[in-house]
This record gives C-alpha cells, structure tokens and sequence, in this order.
C-alpha cells in the first residue's frame, strides 16, 4: 500500500488539518486495517425481523474488500438465529402477548425524560421492583435503564478508595471499567479458580495495603453467573464457603444466567440450590433472557436504600422507559405463572432439554466445545483466525446466522464460534443446524476432539452393566 | 502460621453500606403516574411540570406513539444482543443515516443509553498519554469518560476563553522542550453546547480559532441543544452559523 498499488482506504484528514496530530497511530490500527477489515463482513449485520428463532437478514455486497458496504434490497428469509441472546423466547412479536406492552406505550407514550431522583419514578418502576425482589426471593431491587451502566455505575458507589476488588481474569467489560472507576485495587485470580482466590484472600488479610500496611477496608469478590466466552459457570457453593470463611463480600453478575439456569428460571443460585441470602449484591440485565433493556441489582434493603441515594445512575442518568419496563413485567408475571399459564415453566425446561440435546450431539460428532453441560451458551473452538471467516460465510450460505469471535474477546489463538441456544429454537432446527455443522467440520477439518467415538453408543444410556466376573 | 491465623480470625471489614438516615430526601420518591408531558401527576396531585428535559414536547406526540406501535409489532421489544451480533436492524441504520444528513456531517452512530454515549466516546479516542482540555462545569457523564481514559486533563474555568489560552500557551511552550512526545500526544477539548450544570452556551467561534491556532480537536456534546438551539434545532453550530465540519466529533 505505501507503493501505491493498492488504494489508501482509511479515513483521511482534510485539507486545513493536515498537520494536526494524526489520529490514528499506524502500529495500533495494524490488527484493524489488515486482519479485522478482510473478514468484517460477518459483522454488524443489520437484520429487518424480530430477532427470534429465525430472521431476515438483509443482504450485503462489497466492492472493495470490505471497505465498504453496498445493500442490494434482497433480504434473506428465515435465517436460523443461533447469534441473539434469545435464551427463553421473549422476543416475539404475537401481537397478544404483547397487548399490555401496547397499552402503556399508548398511556405513557415513550421515554422518560429525567433522572430517577428528580420525576423520574413512575408506578411502574415501583411495581417493576417489588416483582423483581419477589421473583429472586430477595428483600429488595433496583431496576436501571441500561445493563452496561448498572454495572458501571454501582461498583463505585459501593467500593471506593482503600478497599480491595478480586475480580475473576474473564470477566467483562462492565465490570472491569466498574472496578477501574472506583479506584480501589485491583486484584485478579484465575478464572474459576478456587485456590488461586483463596491465596490472594489470605495474602491481603495478612498483609494488608500494598504500601501502607493498614487493614483493607472492605473486600468484594466479582464474579458473574455464566462467563459469556466459555460458557462455564461459576463455582458458586465454593465462594460462599470462601467468603464466609473470610468475611468478604460477593457481588454476582448474572446477566446470561438470569432466566436461563436454574429449574425455575431463577439462575445460579436456584441451580446450586442455595439461598439468595449468601450472595450480597445480586446483579443481572434484562436484555438476555427477558427480551427488553436495562439491569437491575438486588439485595437487603439496606443495601438497596443506600444505592437509591448513593448511586451515580440515579442522580445523573435517565430512567427505563414504561413500555420496556412494561415488558420485562409480563415476562416475569409469566415465568413466574402468576397470569395463570404455565407456558414460563414450559420454556425454561425446553431451554434446558434444547440445550442439553444440542451439546450432547456436538460432542458425540466430536467437535471441541467449553463450558457447563447445562448452561445454553456453547462456545466451539476454530483454533485458527483464518477460519472464522470461512465458516461465517459457509454458515450463511446454508441459511444459518452464527457469531464468530475473534482477537480483541478471545487470545488469538482461540478463536471461537459461539452458539446460544434457545427455548424457541425447535428440535428441526436445531437437527439442521447440527447436520450442517457435520458437513463443515469435515471441510474445514473443525473436529479436533481426540475422544475415541465409540462403535457402540448406547452404551453410554445403560446404567447397569453385566460384568464378567 | 498461628499469627496468619489469629490475623485473619480479627479482621473486621467495615459494613457493606453505611447505613443511610430514613428520612434522606431520595428515599422517599415522589411517584409520578401518567406520562410525564407538561402536566404531570406526583403522588395524586397534578402540578405543571417543569423538571423534566421535555424541551420539544414529543413525549405525548400522536404521531411518535403511532410510529413506535407499528415498530412493536414488526419487531418485538428488545434487540437481543449487541451491535455486533445481529443486533443491528435496518431501523438503527435508516436512522444513522438521516442524523448524518440532518447534521450535514459524513456518518453517525447511535448508542442505547444516554449517558453511556459520551462516556465511551471518549476513551475511545483520547488514551494514557493525551492531553484533554476540559470545562470545569462539565457534566457528570463526560467526568466518567475522561477518568476511564486515564488521560491529562486541564480544567479551564466556564466558558473564560482567556484561561483556555494561557493554558493552550503553556502546552505549546512544554511542547517545544520535547518535541518528539509532542508529535505523537494528541490534543482535545471537550465542551458541550448548552451545560447541563449552569445553563450557558459555549462560545463557539472563539474555540474554533483556538483550534486552527493551537491544533487542538474540539468534543461537542449536545445532549440538551440537539433540536433546541439554531434555526431547524441543528444545534449550536447552526446557532452559531459555523461550518459543521469543524467539530471533531458532536454527540
């Protein structure tokens, strides 16, 4: 490209700033302007549906490499989605169902124009929290307008300079910038490591601050409920013992297992089978599994007055809006049963039947796959970055949508395909994806698991054998 | 051993919260029922409002209403993933397109949350080294941005263009002691058309000869005058007649 074979596709400065300091350093863009732009086409594609199980995807053509986008007007019909966080079906368009959305949006028409401390509660939020407390068997909740912010915003108000955060090494976004706003150290452990987290517990006790040997002020352990990249869930039962034992504080963020883990719905705590009174803070978004927008945190009361006061989200930014708040509301009442159908149950134990189905059979065909058997995110390993973009667009061409991730979420060397499964996803569906899956693991060489597949499976369902003495 | 032992057994950490007084003013919210449009009900009695940003009173428009139910039904609530999993409609890119045309500039992008917007705009740009220029009554969400881009920043007092030159000066003579940082560390100055904190407007055409004099790239922030200030509500470039263009980056 400096010879001038090739044209300079980038954005360039114009002609009365052209020595002004150039915005984009050279060697920071290298990853962008080489690797990312030749494969960004599996990307930011804009869809003309409701994002349930299957969609319409609009079509794209490009030129020049990638550099730009052309619409054609064509849309491809019935796109299978194993991309949108659709866990248990709530995006849906049956216009009964969402006959009450409908209503509020025609009496509170649509926003909120100010913060939650001036004017900004409606009835609805007050209604909207007490469902939320009753539904995790909590005391109290505090709903916000993006899931995002709650996390950005608490972790400040709760911990401050002179306390200690020990935050697993994958946790995301929102909770890292969270702890870096607060201005407490920072310390990471491994990830789901329970000896790791245990050594830097008691070397922090012992030791004290890093310079001044005073005691800590407090300390809180950042976890999150299903870890979006692996698929793995956190080892919750243990942490509670940790924490008690050391007289820590536990904050869980459960933005994917919320709705989606659990026998009812109720996420990690209802799976492990322990009481919402161990985990202190409780934290969890609306967008994953209840098909709207927002985050909520969840705890005592106390905790919960203090964050009404003390929190930056309720002085400075707006509220929820009554529509989506609206929402969340007939998705709960419905999970929970209380508008007199069981349908709630019925998608969370398909959720779990589609998800267990789906992960047996990608191991069996032998594909490399982390994570919990039971949790409906399922990462598959494409080792290689030059394969991403392959089986984007081989998947597209069979009429599947998946999500590949690459370098800046994963290590380089751990590209990934990431598939979530849904409650609305049917079993046909899912035998398409999975045959079609078959096909490209074979072309693309994809199988690297070097389980021995056994000639006789069923085996594997007996639960008695006859030994040979 | 024993004394690890002991140490840990003693160690108390404070309460997670302080406890906060019942009668704190915040606790006790006025619940408002009914849209919050220039009337407004708080808690039974019907007052006029004026504490909501309600400025072009599109918060009960007929039309607005009708627009978002038809858009209800075709797609549903929620977006269901991010940007850039499949979560962008054609809706998100029609609507990109008409702000960039609106505002006459080259291309926009939209965020969900208000307040996120210009708190991820800004480390997106200006990094460990760089050097932002900021007002002292910025508002609270641009006070996130800058502490998240873990940058230098200068504050100048409100809207005194003397005090953001001397300080302009002073990079300028620092510059020249090392001139090889001062090629790469670049330059911002984060002002907002209307502050949300005093109520004033920026002055505009003298921050843009700053800018071509000093080299410094100018962050607008219209939250509160996109659709309040200028002729057609462009904002305050439009108030102040002045070529789009010149603004790095208006959010």
């Amino acid at each position: 490209r400096a010879w001038g074979l090739e044209k300079r596709n980038i954005a360039e400065e114009r002609e009365q700033q052209k020595d002004f300091v150039p915005l984009y350093q050279d060697f920071e863009n290298f990853y962008t302007r080489n690797l990312y732009m030749r494969i960004r086409d599996n990307w930011n594609r804009p869809i003309c549906s409701v994002p349930g199980p299957q969609f319409d995807l609009m079509e794209r053509i490009t030129d020049d490499y990638n550099w730009t986008f052309r619409f054609t007007g064509r849309t491809i019909k019935n796109v299978i989605n194993m991309g949108s966080y659709n866990y248990l079906g709530f995006a849906e368009t049956d216009v009964n169902a969402l006959k009450t959305v409908t209503k509020e949006l025609q009496k509170y028409g649509t926003g909120i124009c100010s913060t939650r401390q001036e004017m900004g509660t409606l009835d609805k939020h007050v209604e909207l929290e007490k469902l939320v407390a009753k539904f995790l068997g909590v005391e109290d909740a505090m709903v916000f307008g993006m899931g995002f912010a709650t996390n950005s915003m608490n972790i400040p108000a709760l911990v401050g300079k002179g306390c200690l955060i020990l935050s697993d090494e994958l946790n995301h976004t929102s909770l890292v910038l969270g702890a870096r706003l607060s201005g407490a150290t920072i310390r990471i452990f491994k990830h789901n490591n329970m000896q790791s987290l245990e050594k830097l517990l008691r070397d922090a006790i012992i030791y004290g601050q890093p310079r001044s040997r005073r005691a800590w002020r407090k300390i809180i352990i950042l976890v999150e409920g299903i870890y979006s990249m692996e698929g793995s869930i956190v080892r919750l039962p243990e942490i509670v013992s940790l924490k008690k034992k050391y007289k820590a504080y536990l904050y869980l963020d459960e933005a994917h297992s919320i709705g989606a883990v659990g026998a009812t719905g109720r996420g990690v705590v209802e799976y492990f089978g322990m009481s919402p009174d161990d985990v202190d803070v409780l934290m969890g978004t609306f967008t994953k599994s209840f098909g709207a927008a927002g985050g909520y945190i969840a705890g005592k009361k106390d905790l919960v007055d203090f964050l009404r006061t003390h929190s930056h989200s309720a002085v400075y930014a707006t509220s929820m809006c009554p529509p989506v708040a609206e929402q969340i509301i007939r998705a709960m009442k419905c999970l929970m049963g209380l508008d007199g159908t069981t349908q709630g149950l019925q998608r969370v134990r398909q959720l779990g039947k589609n998800t267990r189905y789906f992960r047996r059979r990608l191991h069996e065909m032998g594909f490399i796959i982390y994570g919990n058997d039971d949790s409906p995110v399922v990462p598959l390993l494409l080792y290689m970055p030059g394969k991403i973009g392959a089986f984007a667009r081989r998947m597209l061409e069979k009429n599947i949508g998946v999500v590949v991730v690459g370098f800046p979420a994963t290590p380089i060397t751990e590209s990934r395909a990431r598939f979530c499964v849904s409650a609305a996803h049917t079993r046909e569906m899912l035998d398409t994806v999975l045959n079609a899956l078959d096909e490209l693991g074979d072309f693309l060489q994809l199988k690297y698991s070097r389980y021995s597949k056994s000639s006789h499976p069923e085996l594997y369902e007996e639960t008695r054998f006859e030994l040979e003495d | 051993l024993q004394e690890k032992e002991e140490l840990i057994e003693e160690w108390q950490p404070e309460p997670l919260v302080p406890p906060v007084p019942k009668d704190h003013p915040a606790l006790n919210y006025n619940i408002v029922s009914g849209p919050p449009t220039h009337k407004i009900t708080v808690n039974g009695k019907e007052c006029i409002n004026f504490a909501s940003f309600n400025f072009l009173g599109l918060l009960d428009n007929e039309k607005v209403k009708s627009a978002a139910q038809a858009s209800l039904k075709k797609y549903g609530v929620g977006t269901c993933g991010p940007r850039g999993f499949y979560g962008t409609f054609d809706v998100h890119l029609e609507l990109e397109d008409r702000l960039a045309k609106f505002m006459r500039t080259e291309e926009a992008i939209i965020y969900s949350y208000g307040f996120a917007t210009i708190a991820s705009a800004i480390p997106a740009y200006s990094k460990r080294g760089d050097i932002v220029f900021v007002d002292e009554a910025a508002c609270f969400a641009i006070q996130k941005g800058l502490q998240a881009s873990r940058s230098n920043i200068k504050l100048f007092k409100h809207n005194d263009m003397a005090d953001l030159e001397r300080l302009l000066k002073e990079q300028e003579t620092e510059d020249q002691k090392n001139p090889r940082k001062a090629r790469v560390t670049r330059r911002f100055i984060v002002v907002e058309g209307l502050y949300m904190n005093t109520g004033d407007v920026c002055p505009l055409p003298e921050l843009i000869k700053l800018k071509y004099k000093y080299k410094v790239r100018i962050f607008l922030e219209e939250s509160l005058s996109f659709g309040v200030l200028g002729e057609h509500g462009r904002g305050i470039t439009e108030h102040f007649g002045i070529n789009v263009s010149a603004i790095f980056l208006s959010s």
